[in-house]
């Protein structure tokens, strides 16, 4: 599957820290709204 | 990330979900937001941190390198239907301008509800003007905008 403007984001499930708390994501439990998806580096690199 | 988590409020009254991912595990994203983001952003990062370990989900977006074993600088806007309307992937020195993002979300949201019959030029703020599609416009572009009208 590719990725490309106009079309479906894949759907994923993943686990996730959420203010203090450990737990899941399921990108389409926010189905209806918008989504920004940030991928980066990694924590604690400079930028 | 905290020049992301100190625009949240602004995400939220957009109505925008915001997740960031990493292939840090969720544990390291605990001592992250504890140790040095709460010191940026009142309160730490209000958003999910997920984690991506193995880079599963880098693979899928495109976004992850095999070589560093890291998911670069991507992000992604996408619309209420699940779409991707926006994409833009950095190497990893230079940070992203989170008021940019927040502009595209601003002018695909205009689109939206106006269901195409607006559509945005290049560099559009709210409030500045918006072309209408259609044969009228064909060569006429140049009567109701001009790029110098970004300034």
């Amino acid at each position: 599957m590719s990725i490309m403007v106009g079309r479906k984001a894949p759907d994923f499930e993943a686990p996730a820290y959420h203010k203090g708390k450990f737990g899941s994501v399921k990108l389409s439990d926010s189905l209806g709204k918008w989504v920004v998806l940030c991928f980066y580096p990694g924590d604690f690199t400079f930028v | 990330m905290s020049a992301v988590a100190d625009k949240y409020p602004v995400f939220q009254e957009l109505g925008v979900d915001v997740y960031s991912i990493s292939v840090d595990s969720q544990f390291v994203h605990k001592v992250w937001n504890d140790n040095e983001l709460s010191k940026m952003v009142e309160g730490g990062v209000p958003f999910p941190m997920i984690s991506d370990a193995g880079g599963n989900l880098g693979k899928i977006y495109g976004v992850y390198d095999d070589k560093a074993g890291v998911d670069v600088r991507g992000r992604f806007i996408i619309d209420p239907d699940g779409v991707i309307q926006g994409m833009e992937v950095l190497t990893p020195p230079v940070g992203r301008n989170v008021a940019e993002t927040i502009r595209q979300i601003k002018a695909f949201q205009l689109v939206r509800e106006t269901k195409g019959k607006e559509v945005t030029p290049s560099g559009w703020q709210p409030g500045k003007v918006t072309l209408n599609p259609g044969p009228d416009l064909v060569g006429n572009v140049w009567k109701v905008w001009n790029p110098k009208d970004n300034k």
